[in-house]
């Protein structure tokens, strides 16, 4: 069991009898600090969607399916391949990445785990931190420092991320790839 | 209200509320509660945790009592009795998230195996936001491990929300009630508050801890015309004890202190209706949470919003949210002094507060004028209540 706020993009969960992974994560606050999280989901029997909200301890089913470490090789419209350790291929469908797949670039070395269900690769998981590099942001309007004021930045691959303001076009930097948040300058 | 003896209606509503601090969550459901019993003939039953806190509010409220009914909301005290009474009717309503006990939660689970249609339609009633996320999170479902589905009902400002409480005829008996001076001047005269002109101008002030109040009072001091601040006894005037005259919990409804030309005021509690035209009579209204800030924006008045803190200050994302919208027909040049000064409220600055207070003039015309057309504007299509039970059946 894990909580709705440890769910993360690829993990596989139970409901109603079926298995769905879980394809995207939106965590928001509510009134006293409570989490609300939204999940997007896909049955991996019926092919189908659907998004459903959780309080952030609610208790969900996640199972364990096999998981292979891989690395990004290339991407087959519509497919992202992935390869193992032994150069097995393995093709990810682009839906099924959800908001990973804005983190998925060219010559990546991230090792990420690969999740099959029934033989077939379902989703993937990146590691919780990621280094990338911004290819554009404003310069810093007033010179602060202190991390409090944030500004969007586009990432290598073409992703944006909210990032303080004193980072710079050439930075490199880390993100948490659950929340999508930009933690340091590395 | 004995459960025993009153005949099962299976189409009654349970609404269940934690009471957090004294008014806030048993204030929404409150008046939640009283709006589906009076609006749509629902048999409500509400449980609450903590009926001494909920007396403050609904002084006929006897503590000591089980089961009790007022504006025909059944009023049960939750505890581990009472809870072995429920039965379950059309829908379940947890307010503010608050946990449905697990008793009930097996025997639901029991009914889905055997008799999955009398379930109610359960609900998680969430706290109101005026952030973009709402929209997207309101009325999904929530498919719970031990097989039982749960909604997300979120209140907010447009009509992909659940809405905003709002009683039917309320904006025709605050109308009512604005028309006339001398209704104001009665409900001053009837709490006891002297010296009270029609021409003075009065402010509420229903607030948490700030210093930001200590500097607007001290900048109304000097003001050139009389100003009365009606504060209740309670966590706004812990930012006061500096200028009271003794301390805070020897202070008694009714007592005033004159301060130059101000005029502080020891409100008595109040009912809800009590405080609806408190609100309605003041020229200016400084709240808190969200039971009085939703109240605040009905009453058709300037106000600011002192809003929940959270951590790492997320309230002040909450509160941009909503000035954005309050604003979105507001000129700039009007919106900028109230969005600072609420903005530096909040964050307990004291110069800046008094500083955009200036800017911002009493009694200023237009600000007034967006205060009345807000209310319609916020309410869109219908209020909380009449989605609410649209939403429960369609389901």
């Amino acid at each position: 069991m894990k909580t709705a706020h440890e769910i993360r993009p690829g993990n596989v969960i139970m409901l109603d009898g079926s298995p769905w992974v879980v394809q995207k994560t939106e965590t928001t606050r509510s009134g006293r600090n409570a989490a609300i999280v939204k999940l997007k989901l896909k049955n991996l029997l019926l092919d189908s969607g659907t998004e459903q909200t959780f309080k952030g301890e609610d208790k969900l089913d996640d199972i364990i399916l096999e998981r292979l470490d891989c690395t990004y090789s290339y991407f087959a419209d519509p497919m992202y391949v992935f390869m193992d350790e032994e150069y097995n291929q393995y093709d990810v469908e682009a839906d099924n990445l959800g908001d990973a797949a804005a983190y998925i670039v060219d010559g990546m070395e991230d090792q990420c785990q690969v999740t099959f269900y029934n033989s077939k690769a379902i989703s993937v998981e990146l590691p919780v931190h990621i280094v990338r590099e911004v290819i554009y942001t404003e310069p810093s309007a007033r010179g602060d420092t202190s991390g409090k004021v944030m500004k969007p930045a586009t990432i290598t691959g073409g992703g944006t991320v909210t990032v303080a303001d004193f980072v710079k076009v050439g930075d490199k930097i880390e993100i948490d790839t659950r929340t999508g948040e930009f933690k340091k300058r590395v | 209200m004995d459960l025993d003896s009153t005949p099962i209606n299976a189409n009654h509503w349970d609404i269940f509320c934690v009471v957090v601090d004294n008014y806030g969550d048993i204030g929404v459901t409150w008046r939640l509660a009283k709006q589906l019993a009076a609006e749509y003939a629902i048999t409500v039953n509400l449980w609450v945790d903590d009926l001494k806190s909920f007396s403050h509010i609904l002084p006929e409220l006897d503590a000591g009592q089980a089961y009790q009914t007022f504006f025909g909301v059944n009023i049960i005290h939750w505890n581990d009795s009472s809870i072995e009474e429920y039965s379950p009717g059309q829908c379940l309503i947890e307010a503010f998230a608050c946990e449905i006990p697990s008793s009930i939660i097996e025997g639901l689970t029991k009914l889905k195996q055997t008799n999955p249609i009398e379930l109610p339609i359960w609900l998680n009633l969430e706290y109101l936001s005026a952030e973009d996320w709402v929209e997207g999170c309101h009325g999904l479902p929530s498919f719970q491990t031990n097989g039982l589905q749960k909604y997300f009902y979120l209140p907010g400002f447009t009509d992909k929300t659940g809405g905003l409480i709002c009683e039917q005829n309320l904006f025709q008996l605050r109308d009512n009630w604005q028309s006339d001076d001398a209704n104001k001047m009665a409900l001053f005269n009837q709490l006891g508050l002297r010296g009270i002109e029609p021409n003075h101008h009065v402010i509420s002030v229903f607030s948490y801890e700030t210093p930001s109040l200590l500097g607007l009072i001290q900048s109304w001091q000097a003001e050139k015309s009389p100003i009365h601040v009606l504060i209740p006894k309670g966590r706004s005037l812990n930012s006061l004890t500096s200028i009271l005259a003794c301390s805070v919990d020897k202070l008694v409804a009714g007592q005033q202190f004159n301060l130059d030309n101000v005029t502080l005021h020891i409100l008595p509690m109040t009912d809800q209706q009590g405080y609806d035209r408190l609100l309605w009579s003041c020229d200016f209204n400084i709240v808190r949470g969200e039971d009085s800030f939703l109240r605040a924006q009905w009453a058709a008045k300037p106000f600011i919003w002192h809003i929940y803190p959270q951590e790492d200050d997320y309230h002040l994302i909450k509160l941009e949210a909503f000035m954005q919208i309050y604003c979105d027909n507001l000129a700039p040049d009007l919106a900028k002094p109230w969005c600072e000064l609420n903005r530096s409220f909040n964050q307990g600055n004291q110069i800046d507060t008094v500083n955009h207070w200036q800017k911002l003039e009493f009694n200023h015309l237009p600000l007034l004028q967006h205060a009345k057309t807000w209310p319609m504007t916020a309410l869109n299509s219908a209020d909380l209540a009449t989605r609410l039970v649209q939403f429960v059946k369609s389901r």
